[in-house]
């Protein structure tokens, strides 16, 4: 029944679209690692030349367009919930079955890893003879393995939310009743510390290039994040200290700024790991991701933080 | 980023190609505004049933017997109101009342002028009324839909109803609503209660049911289980219920569309990967020609899907441009049946105009994707033609 929500049927087409394209890719790159050699002049080492063309090219209308499905994804989760009993926007929806929270953390990587993708083609086409070709496809097939789960992961979760039996609100699930669920014991002051004392670190590392260190304080900062937005500027967006939800800013009644924050601290964190994992990759420092990181955490720090002031200039008091 | 010069070459080679992108172009748009049509008008009769319902009141309590609704004490209402939660508890008069000859019926709604109405809508239609006239003699104050229809019939001062326990009522037509209001009132008769009653053959101590304003919806589920627990025998109905159930039908009929729509678009992407796999002679020359000047596979490529994703890009424009004014301007002729079936009097329905950023991100992915993904193999093929051979 849930099939016939039309978003989640476009949404699924395109998933489908997406998979087909990349497993062309797939397979032509199976061929292209197995008898790759840059050396050789012979005529299948034309052939594999030309078959790269068509394998990045599709790779990189596919990736880009798994970009913009994951807000998508987002959009047509929040459409859901005015369908499915008790669920007032996307988090009761994404815990209707135990598919939705392993789909989407699955998602959120595999985004990442694009990302890394994207960034190791751009820098392999810049070099003139191609340095990272072998490691960006070995790259490809590792994401192509994760969209195949990921694609199976998407008809299961979608296949088993039921539209009879109610779901969670995101007050229970996030615990407006019944204390809060912060984790190694922390007070929402604690937490606030722990969260610009991370940005800090953050910033520094990436100002100083530290890549190992940049990755721990960015990976550090992206979990704290998570649940200072939920369970402190989240309150602020809402204007109501109890409605603790990452998903109901994603809505148009808060002008869809949910996709920005989280949008915002998914860049921010990116580039400060992904660093770090490219530096593994092709034994080089990339440079600019450091200043993207400290660009788009900046952003988001503002961002959470300006909700809190523009709140109390108003009001007078903090929530 | 693409320069000038190259902007300039991708526009020129667009016009000359302008026959074969024509045809593509012309299909790509009727494909566009065919989808975009019925999900703006799909999105907007969710919209204008949302904010129909949102009118509509809190809980409904009907008496059943035997599994079928039936008329319901109206001295149940004090009990019910007596319900820590419950704001008001009101007894309501309506039904249908069947114009034989052709099927149609009215929905004759009783009221009880020196009382607060039922609903807000009600509360809005009735302001302003002369009481004192309503009542010197059996009047009711009849919809658009049911004006057109009765004067189509010579009915002008007045109608004969005829109550199901025999004789006649002749009711005098008082006023009409604006068209404005239609689609809460266009097939909609209102009458004194007891009047009403009399017509629909509903005893004297009964009402058709009794809604409830519940005004925290925490509470809800609490007053449910009190009221059960005060009558065994009735059903209760939630307006959430109701919206989800519409929102739940809309989405099927949408969907069932789209499945059959999805059919089209695979079509339509295998004739334009046909379409662009045929590589012409030109084709290969001009390929050669721009290799042999020093563009590489890269450039070819970029600009042979740019040249695509133009023709894609224009042709969503004008068929979204087209669905609009199709759905909001003429409020979507023939389609709009489709969706809002004609099952009493017909009433022109006013769509209030709305495209979300969902709505437009989910039209744009469901038709570039595939467009894009169909281009992609052939472009790739013209783009890596040896240009010796090319240009033999």
């Amino acid at each position: 029944m849930i099939f016939l929500s039309n978003e989640v049927v476009v949404f699924l087409f395109i998933e489908a679209v997406l998979l087909l394209l990349m497993s062309i890719a797939f397979v032509n790159t199976l061929g292209i690692l197995r008898r790759w050699d840059f050396g050789s002049t012979s005529s299948l080492q034309y052939k594999l030349e030309k078959r790269a063309y068509l394998v990045v090219l599709i790779i990189l209308f596919t990736l880009g367009f798994k970009v913009l499905q994951l807000p998508f994804f987002s959009f047509t989760i929040d459409k859901l919930s005015a369908i499915v009993p008790g669920a007032m926007c996307g988090a009761g929806v994404i815990t209707a079955n135990e598919y939705g929270p392993l789909l989407m953390s699955l998602k959120v990587v595999i985004l990442f890893l694009t990302g890394v993708w994207l960034i190791l083609n751009d820098e392999d086409l810049r070099a003139k003879e191609y340095p990272y070709f072998k490691a960006k496809f070995w790259f490809f097939t590792i994401i192509f393995l994760f969209v195949v789960i990921e694609s199976i992961l998407d008809v299961l979760y979608l296949a088993n939310i039921s539209i009879l039996s109610p779901v969670a609100c995101c007050s229970t699930i996030y615990g407006a009743v019944g204390g809060s669920e912060l984790p190694f014991d922390l007070d929402v002051t604690r937490l606030l510390v722990l969260f610009y004392l991370l940005y800090g670190l953050a910033v520094i590392t990436a100002l100083y290039r530290y890549a190992l260190i940049s990755l721990l304080s960015n990976v550090l900062f992206l979990y704290v994040s998570y649940y200072a937005v939920v369970y402190f500027f989240g309150t602020y967006v809402y204007e109501l200290p109890t409605h603790k939800c990452p998903f109901c800013m994603l809505q148009k009644e808060y002008f869809y700024v949910g996709y920005l924050i989280w949008g915002t601290l998914f860049l921010g964190t990116f580039f400060g790991t992904a660093g770090a994992v490219l530096k593994t990759i092709m034994q080089k420092e990339v440079h600019f991701t450091y200043r993207y990181s400290v660009w788009f955490n900046t952003i988001f720090v503002l961002l959470c933080s300006l909700y809190v002031v523009v709140f109390y200039i108003r009001n007078g008091v903090f929530l | 980023m693409p320069n000038n010069a190259f902007v300039n070459f991708l526009f020129l080679l667009i016009y000359r190609h302008r026959v074969k992108h024509s045809a593509i172009f012309i299909i790509s748009t009727l494909i566009v505004t065919l989808f975009s049509s019925v999900m703006l008008l799909s999105n907007a009769l969710q919209k204008e049933i949302t904010s129909t319902l949102s009118a509509q009141p809190d809980l409904i309590v009907q008496k059943i017997r035997s599994g079928k609704a039936v008329d319901t004490p109206m001295e149940w209402a004090d009990g019910f109101g007596e319900i820590r939660g419950v704001k008001s508890a009101l007894p309501r008069v309506f039904g249908r009342y069947f114009y034989e000859p052709n099927g149609y019926y009215f929905t004759i709604v009783g009221i009880d002028p020196f009382d607060t109405q039922a609903t807000e809508a009600l509360e809005r239609l009735l302001k302003g009324l002369d009481v004192k006239a309503f009542l010197s003699q059996d009047s009711m104050i009849i919809g658009s839909g049911v004006k057109t229809f009765l004067e189509q019939y010579r009915y002008l001062e007045h109608y004969d109803f005829r109550p199901p326990h025999g004789g006649r009522e002749r009711v005098a037509i008082f006023d009409s609503f604006p068209p404005e209001s239609n689609i809460v009132s266009n097939d909609m008769v209102i009458m004194e209660i007891d009047l009403a009653k009399r017509i629909l053959g509903i005893d004297e101590e009964m009402s058709t049911d009794i809604i409830l304003t519940v005004p925290n919806e925490l509470e809800r589920d609490n007053v449910m289980v009190k009221l059960i627990l005060q009558h065994y025998d009735i059903r209760v109905i939630q307006r959430d219920e109701i919206a989800k159930a519409y929102k739940n039908l809309f989405n099927y009929k949408g969907g069932l569309f789209l499945l059959l729509y999805i059919i089209v678009l695979v079509t339509f992407v295998l004739i334009l990967y046909q379409r662009y796999s045929m590589i012409s002679s030109t084709d290969r020359r001009e390929i050669g020609i721009l290799r042999a000047v020093g563009w590489s596979i890269k450039d070819v490529i970029k600009l042979k899907v740019m040249e695509s994703l133009f023709v894609a890009l224009f042709a969503f424009g004008l068929g979204l441009l087209i669905a609009y004014i199709y759905v909001f301007f003429f409020d979507a002729p023939l389609l709009g049946a489709l969706f809002f079936g004609h099952g009493n009097l017909p009433g022109d329905l006013q769509l209030g105009r709305s495209i979300d950023l969902g709505m437009f991100s989910m039209l744009f992915l469901f038709f570039i994707v595939p467009f894009i993904a169909a281009v992609l193999v052939p472009v790739w093929k013209i783009a890596v033609v040896d240009p010796v051979e090319a240009m033999k």
